[in-house]
């Protein structure tokens, strides 16, 4: 909001000049905003921060739409994602511009003076200079990377963004209304969702008119239907309205119901590159049911990349259900909204109809501890603001029962580790699932999955982060998952190794109200015990499933080594004991010292040789393998063959109609794909 | 110029009072050292009662105690362990020590004694077994090592005895317990192994002894004083004509005083082991103790710290309790800083430090404990500071003027006898 409102006076008195030059700022004209007006100037807000992160956020919002889009029809989701490159003379000739050279060099940014040629010169020649001398001495040094010349503007690339899903599709007369205007949408509701405000899309609408000034292009068709509607449109900011260029039918051939929405917008691949690989994998975690295809494309072949995350499981979570209000969590604005809407008519049918935990028996207590003025039949729309006043604070100070957690939808125990699984390949892996909790009336469930090792895991704590079961990816140092797995969980009491390891964590937070810090939607604050406690009992309770396994693991590797670590002892011990038995020996042979009988007869063995230090190592070793023979039979006896219970692969279901050749055995059919 | 600035301090009245606040309740110090003098002669009278041994109490458990031996008993000591060890090898048995065990759970407070002693559990340290094969070849290599300097007579330092096989031990701490656990296992004390630790206390004062051979009169030592020599069979024919000593925690508190001529003053001899006390300078400050018959005052943080510093110096560690007969010094009085000396002294808030989690634990930890339960006024003390919840060094002092303890804070609490 800060930045968006610093950002907004310089703009002000800009325009102030050009019409009524020095006005004193009282007589400015009371001005009235559109939410899309508000939105263009703080897209901040809504994670529009920079080209490289409005890229981000878009290919996001996109994504996420199609996920709801598909479950709400329960539907196994299908999302293709592109990201293309346009070059600037190809974006020129795309809008109908003719390109120009540069005439007046200095008048550009990037332009380079003499003076400062000559030093980069110099710079470059002695960087070379250094790598030379290092290659020389077989040092290994990292790659210096060309001084980079300033980036100006200009040079901000162009993307086309598609996003292709199977979901439920648009009715053809309402795509104008649900792309061209901010703040409307169908997610509104106290219910799990992956968006909530209704932004999205229109934030990536709204940023393609801000950066490239081309229309969005929206393709959609619903189960059953037999044309597909097809919509070019763009938003006028101003009156927050949709501005359409073409709305029409086209046919629908192959019968396919979905969505595909196409935007191109000013972006920056580079930076942003890894952020959203990171968040495609992280999707592909949380939502192993669904398969996404993501493509970039290029002029530059060697950048173009495809990559698919298959499929690994048909087991969708349950839709969430809509809920109603829990009493514990509403203001007076949403008891008045409650009641202009609800289609009850006295108080107590209002009460026990529009919130939840609130019975029958127990509405007529409540109305009865209201006061003296209130009763059950009266009229709800009756009710007077300091009624209402009352109703809220009872409200407040009454005890309901939690709201239960039937209305979330959380990924699932096995979902969560099937995600884990599939993209990190760990070695282990624990879940958990908690029970529902509450936090201001909102019910939440956290799942956790602990991992050790895998592929690109980096040593150390490797955090991911999901609320709603979208990944969370900015911020991560103040997030209540990091600050708990840093500071809260004793790792090396469950045989971890906080540095040395590859840990991964996994915390899933689902709730109707995620309580989210900060403008950009990116964390969850450290401050929320609730929250806090029921993360750490979560992850310790996964710590717990994982350290029974890594004992077990401990214990086999010792066995393994058992003798080896015995035996690299030996010559030490040996040694020790012969050298005093030499120096012994030695005295006893000079009479210095006596020593009579058995011992007598040791050392007089020792100085004859015939007890040398070989002889004791010898003798030490026959001992530790008949140890070592021993501990293995124990051990074999006591752990016995028993096996990690077996889990079931999830096969994929073939696609297309296939010609099939079949070899056939009384027990079984191979069937090749001819 | 010192002088004159003293001497012009003394003559303004009411502003030296606030610059140094008590210190008009200071008496002459001739009132004062005839306070001390009767103390001294009371303590030393208390101290020739003859001090109690193990031996004397009829415990129900059997307590270990280890004693001085000569090199040559811990020669053959070591000697016929090997054999047996030796025997055993070839036997085909492989080998094992019974090392005494030093863990909490063995370690016992005798109230009679005033200290911890022993208890007599062993554990077995068996070669073929992965978790304790590093520890007995570790305790086969120092036997060995130990045997040589008995059999050359001659001492090195616990570094020293490091550096003969880096690669086996690893780390010191590892050398250095394996030690601990050789002289408890031999029934000896460290100082009969001929190993010592490096000098790290100091004594500056009142006090002439014979270290070697050469006299060493420590009042003539310099600002630093005396290094205190690290095997305590060199150190003899102590003479002194103080009348107390006074124990430090800090070094800076020890420069302090040692600069000032403190012991010039009063007549005292002062000591310090910077911190934590080494085998050494408990050996010498029991030494002093018993031989000159001197009451010791202690002048440590108020912290949990500084009165476990108190009680290692009094009941012993419990990681050396084996010898805690020689290591102890019985009868330490509580000077300062006393956490109830915070407001006493109206010690500025600004000087007082939060006590964290861990040190409020370690306070609580020590309420427990029985050497500080012995005590009542320890417990009212350690109380007051868990309650606060603040602590202060010896140094908060210096708030009043760097010379604040010397020259008023510790006169005062002589005065008054106030220590517990």
């Amino acid at each position: 909001m800060e930045i968006g409102g610093s950002k907004e006076s310089p703009e002000k008195p800009k325009k102030g000049k050009s019409k009524t030059p020095r006005k004193p700022p009282k007589d400015s004209v009371l001005k009235q905003k559109s939410p899309a007006e508000f939105f263009a100037e703080n897209k901040n807000i809504a994670g529009f921060d920079n080209p490289g992160k409005c890229l981000y956020t878009t290919v996001r919002e996109l994504v996420e739409n199609s996920l709801d889009s598909a479950e709400s029809i329960s539907e196994l989701p299908v999302v293709e994602i592109t990201i293309e490159e346009i070059e600037k003379s190809k974006f020129n000739s795309m809008i109908g511009l003719v390109n120009r050279e540069r005439v007046d060099e200095e008048l550009y940014d990037d332009y380079e003076s003499t003076k400062a040629r000559v030093k980069r010169l110099a710079k470059e020649a002695k960087n070379q200079e250094v790598q030379a001398k290092n290659a020389a001495h077989g040092k290994k040094t990292k790659e210096h990377t060309p001084t980079k010349v300033l980036k100006g503007r200009g040079e901000t690339s162009f993307y086309r963004v598609t996003c292709k899903d199977n979901g439920r599709g648009m009715p053809h007369d309402d795509i104008p209304n649900m792309f061209g205007r901010v703040l409307s949408g169908t997610k509104y509701g106290l219910k799990q969702t992956r968006g909530k405000f209704g932004l999205g899309a229109k934030m990536a609408l709204i940023w393609s008119k801000m950066s490239t000034g081309l229309p969005i292009e929206i393709s959609s068709s619903m189960k059953g239907q037999n044309y597909i509607s097809f919509c070019r449109l763009d938003i006028d900011i101003h009156r927050n309205m949709p501005h359409i260029h073409l709305h029409e039918k086209q046919q629908n051939k192959e019968r396919w119901h979905g969505a595909e929405i196409q935007v191109i917008i000013e972006g920056n691949w580079t930076t942003y590159r890894s952020k959203i690989l990171h968040y495609m994998r992280q999707m592909a975690v949380i939502t192993p049911y669904a398969q996404f295809i993501f493509k970039f494309i290029s002029d530059t072949s060697d950048k173009n990349m495809t990559i698919k995350f298959a499929r690994r499981t048909d087991v969708m979570p349950p839709v969430p259900i809509e809920t109603k209000h829990h009493p514990s969590s509403v203001d007076l604005l949403l008891i008045k909204r409650l009641r202009a809407e609800t289609s009850k008519q006295n108080l107590l049918q209002f009460l026990q109809h529009e919130f939840v935990n609130i019975g029958k028996s127990h509405a007529e207590r409540l109305i009865g501890e209201m006061g003296p003025d209130f009763s059950p039949k009266m009229d709800v729309k009756s009710l007077t603001d300091q009624q209402i006043v009352r109703i809220h604070q009872l409200f407040r100070q009454a005890k309901f029962d939690d709201p239960s957690g039937e209305c979330l939808s959380p990924a699932g125990e096995y979902n969560l580790r099937l995600g884990i699984i599939k993209e990190l390949h760990p070695e282990l892996v624990a879940t958990h699932s908690g029970s529902a909790q509450v936090f201001e009336g909102h019910p939440f469930i956290v799942e956790a999955g602990v991992s050790l090792g895998g592929k690109d895991v980096k040593l150390g704590l490797n955090i991911f982060r999901f609320a709603n079961r979208i990944p969370l990816l900015f911020e991560q140092g103040a997030d209540v998952v990091t600050r708990t797995a840093i500071k809260r969980i004793n790792w090396s009491s469950y045989k971890i190794n906080q540095s040395q390891d590859k840990i991964g964590i996994f915390v899933s937070i689902v709730s109707t109200k995620i309580p989210f810090k900060g403008t950009g939607k990116e964390y969850i604050g450290d401050d929320i015990n609730e929250i806090a406690s029921a993360v750490k009992s979560a992850i310790q309770q996964c710590c717990i499933q994982l350290k029974t396994k890594i004992v077990k693991k401990i214990q086999a590797r010792e066995q393994q080594e058992r003798k080896r670590n015995l035996s690299k002892y030996i010559p030490n011990a040996t040694g020790a004991v012969y050298d005093v038995l030499k120096e012994m020996a030695q005295s006893h042979v000079s009479k210095k010292k006596r020593f009579e009988g058995e011992d007598a007869e040791l050392l007089s063995k020792v100085s004859a040789r015939l007890i040398t230090k070989d002889t004791l190592s010898e003798k030490l070793a026959q001992h530790v393998e008949q140890v070592d023979y021993e501990m293995a039979l124990e051990y074999a006896t006591q752990s016995g063959v028993s096996e990690e219970p077996r889990e079931n692969i999830f096969i994929q279901a073939l696609e297309m109609n296939h010609q099939f050749m079949d070899f056939t055995n009384p027990i079984f059919v191979f069937r090749l794909i001819s | 110029m010192a002088a004159e600035k003293k001497k012009r301090r003394r003559s303004e009245d009411d502003d030296d009072d606030a610059a140094l606040p008590f210190k008009n309740r200071l008496k002459p110090d001739s009132v004062i050292l005839q306070i001390l003098q009767s103390f001294s002669s009371s303590s030393s009278a208390a101290s020739t009662s003859k001090t109690l041994t193990l031996s004397d109490l009829s415990l129900s458990t059997t307590c270990r105690e280890v004693a001085d031996l000569s090199l040559t008993s811990v020669q053959s000591t070591i000697e016929s362990l090997v054999l047996k060890i030796a025997k055993s090898i070839l036997s085909g048995n492989g080998f094992s020590f019974d090392v005494p065990s030093r863990t909490s759970t063995n370690q016992l407070y005798v109230p009679e004694l005033d200290r911890i002693v022993l208890k007599d559990k062993n554990t077995l340290r068996p070669f073929a077994n992965v978790s304790s094969v590093r520890k007995s070849t570790i305790t086969a290599r120092i036997l060995q090592l130990i045997h040589q300097l008995c059999m050359k007579n001659i001492h090195v330092t616990k570094r020293d005895l490091f550096y003969t096989d880096v690669k086996l031990f690893q780390d010191q701490s590892q050398s250095d317990a394996v030690l601990d656990d050789v002289s408890c296992m031999l029934g000896c004390t460290r100082s009969s192994l001929n190993v010592i630790a490096a000098e790290k206390g100091v004594v500056v004062g009142r006090l002439i002894f014979s270290d070697n051979g050469d006299m060493i009169d420590c009042t003539k030592m310099g600002m630093g004083g005396k290094a205190i020599p690290p095997n305590i069979d060199r150190v003899g024919d102590m003479q002194s004509d103080a009348m107390f000593i006074l124990l430090v925690e800090k070094d800076a508190a020890y420069i302090r005083l040692a600069e000032d001529r403190f012991y010039n003053r009063f007549p005292c001899i002062i000591v310090t082991a910077k911190g934590q006390p080494d085998v050494a300078t408990r050996l010498f400050l029991r030494k002093m103790k018993v031989e000159l018959k001197l009451p010791v005052l202690a002048l440590v943080d108020s912290d949990p710290y500084g009165l476990k510093i108190l009680s290692v110096y009094g009941c012993g560690s419990k990681n050396m309790s084996y010898d805690s007969a020689n290591l102890t010094t019985p009868d330490i009085k509580w000077l300062g800083v006393r956490p109830s000396d915070l407001d006493k002294y109206k010690i500025p808030e600004q000087c007082r430090l939060p006590m964290t989690e861990q040190d409020i634990k370690t306070g609580k930890d020590l309420l427990e404990e029985d050497f500080v339960k012995k005590n009542p006024g320890w417990v009212e003390e350690l109380t007051l500071m868990v309650k606060t919840k603040q602590k202060a060094e010896i140094q908060a002092l210096s708030t009043f003027g760097f010379q604040y303890l010397s020259e008023v804070y510790l006169p005062l609490k002589l005065q008054q006898k106030d220590w517990l």
